[in-house]
């Protein structure tokens, strides 16, 4: 397991273009706010706790393909799954990885980007526990979803159209400040569906 | 002494039937051959072998226990599928590196591949190597050498005639070593190995 998490980001360091894009591609959608709705101050502020989270959603959508059909067209799955006889502690370790690499520099780069909002630090600390929190479950179900569909190529927009219905509770808790325990409960939710439904889709593929 | 007894296997996938009561023993020290047509089952076979496929008729057994109640045994085999499990964005010293990480065991890399001939392509990008190249890239994972079986699928597609013989040096000495070789081919081999099978 421990060896699988020093692979993964061994390897997203070297490719590290990869975990960039993601970086520049959510800072892209929030800066494309104030071209269409201008920058009156009031209003940014209220747009960016929602908008935040479709960022959030389609930068993870993205990086959807990179979780396991990466692994699994070059054929280095089969050593994977060879080595690690308990898919569960395989799936946890791509939890870590996932959220590790591209969830966690979404929220280092955040506060910056709520200083351009407006934002005053209570309310980006508000914004970052929350987003904190449903990332996870986020990646619980990007994670779910790339290994139900493993094999299945090129097929982002199948699972951006599986994934974002699945999204829509984050965002509808996520915007609102105090709702974290339900975030922390749709995670955990999450997490039990997830790893049950990713380690079965792994299975499945072995098969 | 291993033993690797396969018996009465049979397996479908979708509706068809691709391997039909097979029984075949083989020992330690031996290399089996596995013929047959495109679409027999020969990568069905290798793939049973390696516990991917669970759900098969008959039992497959190593030293009488089977080996889906033996939990000690996917970590007594080396499979090289068809596939060659490199990163084509990166170098082949990176990708040895990650693969040094998912193997847990360092090697020398500059002396192996000095002995394969392939020192020079240490620092090419994957994705700039022919087929060929890849393949013994491929079949480097050999040398991780903790294992007493290897099932190679195809080892031998895409090789100039000086690799072929490499790597059947190498399968003789893995043999002499009292290691049990399961590869599948299409081709006639320069070399008769122990046994052969048709499926």
């Amino acid at each position: 397991m421990l060896n699988l998490i020093k692979r993964d980001l061994l390897l997203s360091f070297y490719s590290s273009a990869n975990f960039f894009f993601t970086v520049s591609f959510f800072v892209l959608i929030l800066i494309l706010i104030p071209f269409a709705i201008g920058t009156q101050s009031d209003q940014l502020k209220n747009l960016f706790k929602g908008v935040v989270w479709i960022a959030l959603a389609l930068s993870i959508i993205i990086t959807v393909d990179r979780i396991y059909n990466a692994d699994y067209e070059d054929g280095n799955l089969d050593i994977i799954m060879q080595k690690n006889k308990t898919i569960e502690y395989l799936v946890i370790s791509k939890y870590v990885t996932h959220w590790f690499i591209y969830c966690l520099p979404l929220l280092v780069i955040l506060p910056i980007l709520s200083f351009l909002f407006y934002l005053d630090y209570l309310e980006t600390i508000q914004i970052f526990i929350n987003l904190f929190i449903g990332s996870f479950g986020m990646v619980f179900i990007a994670n779910f979803v790339s290994a139900l569909t493993l094999g299945a190529k090129r097929t982002i927009f199948l699972k951006a159209i599986i994934m974002i219905p699945l999204f829509v509770p984050f965002i509808i808790f996520g915007s609102d400040a105090g709702s974290w325990p339900i975030l922390l409960g749709l995670s955990m939710l999450s997490f039990v569906i997830s790893i049950y439904v990713t380690a079965y889709g792994l299975r499945l593929y072995g098969e | 002494m291993n033993e690797l007894k396969i018996e009465d296997l049979s397996c479908k996938r979708g509706e068809s039937k691709v391997l039909n009561n097979i029984n075949l023993t083989i020992k330690s020290g031996e290399t089996l051959v596995v013929k047959g047509r495109n679409g027999s089952g020969k990568t069905t076979l290798l793939r049973i072998l390696s516990n991917f496929i669970t759900s098969y008729q008959g039992k497959v057994s190593l030293n009488d226990l089977s080996i889906l109640e033996d939990n000690l045994y996917n970590n007594k085999f080396n499979l090289i599928g068809q596939k060659n499990s490199l990163k084509d964005n990166l170098s082949i010293k990176k990708n040895l590196e990650l693969w040094d990480i998912i193997f847990n065991e360092t090697l020398d890399h500059v002396k192996l591949l000095e002995h394969d001939n392939l020192d020079h392509l240490i620092n090419r990008d994957v994705g700039s190597l022919s087929d060929g190249q890849k393949k013994c890239i491929s079949l480097y994972r050999l040398n991780y050498n903790k294992y007493e079986f290897w099932f190679l699928d195809e080892p031998f597609v895409y090789l100039d005639e000086v690799n072929t013989n490499l790597l059947i040096e190498k399968i003789n000495r893995f043999n002499e070593n009292m290691g049990i070789v399961i590869l599948t081919s299409n081709i006639n081999l320069p070399k008769k190995f122990h046994k052969e099978f048709n499926i």
